[in-house]
């Protein structure tokens, strides 16, 4: 049986965009969960593991990222990674990229 | 993005000295300073700046390489550098290895966008292996000029 999928769109709220320390944020956040999850900004895919993958994304503020996830937490990996983009990476302070 | 676009070449090091944090940051600060890209009194503001970012989560995101990092009123355009460390120094990176490789941003804090595309420009060459083991194994500033030159010619990257 394939393994539960799941996947959300969220959009980049924060002027910095995903930034370093976003994903950083992004691939700490990934490791405490068993799914396989990616990015995707249009035909760029990253591994969420892997943050040069992720800063390779270069989104900018306002763009749409696709958000993609493979296992038995596959929905629960993806709550928590909305919920850090909502949250803008966790810092009101947009200082320090 | 380009490399030619925001690296200083006068600033680039092929040897850098230091072997921990704070002393490599200030060495490639010290650098574009030299090569007359920050103003002298703001020196150790920027220093400042670039450490308390690391304070927030090291910049040293694996495979030996780390990209410091601050938003600076002084500068009135992204400004950066490269360096490359033979010995390797300790930034508390994500994998816990020793980092060789360094490129230093300094942007102006109402320019997101410009760090941005620069960093995505510098993860997207990192992901080549060739063009981190070359840049590793650069002996003069001249063979790194050349190396970001041959990148920006998409000669390295995905």
């Amino acid at each position: 049986m394939n393994p539960p999928k799941a996947t959300r769109t969220v959009r980049l709220s924060n002027p910095e965009g995903l930034h370093l320390r976003a994903a950083t944020l992004i691939a700490e956040l990934v490791r405490h969960y068993q799914s396989k999850v990616s990015l995707h900004k249009g035909s760029r895919r990253a591994e969420a593991t892997d943050v040069l993958q992720i800063a390779t994304l270069g989104a900018a503020q306002g763009e749409e990222v696709v958000l993609e996830a493979s296992g038995d937490d596959a929905e629960a990996v993806l709550d928590a990674l909305v919920a850090l983009f909502r949250d803008r990476f966790g810092n009101e302070d947009d200082a320090n990229p | 993005m380009k490399f030619a676009n925001f690296i200083c070449r006068e600033a680039i090091r092929a040897h850098l000295d230091a072997a921990d944090k704070e002393g490599a940051i200030r060495e490639m600060v010290q650098s574009l300073l030299d090569a007359g890209r920050i103003a002298g009194d703001e020196c150790e503001a920027i220093v400042k700046a670039i450490l308390k970012r690391e304070e927030l989560g090291s910049t040293g995101i694996g495979r030996g390489v780390a990209v410091p990092h601050a938003k600076h009123p002084s500068v009135e355009e992204l400004v950066g550098t490269v360096a490359v460390s033979g010995r390797g120094v300790d930034f508390a990176s994500l994998d816990g290895e020793t980092v060789h490789l360094f490129f230093l941003l300094v942007s102006p804090p109402d320019r997101p966008g410009d760090h941005l595309r620069a960093l995505e420009n510098i993860s997207r060459q990192l992901r080549d292996d060739t063009f981190c083991r070359f840049l590793k194994q650069a002996k003069n500033r001249e063979d790194i000029e050349q190396l970001l030159d041959e990148a920006d010619n998409n000669q390295f990257g995905s």
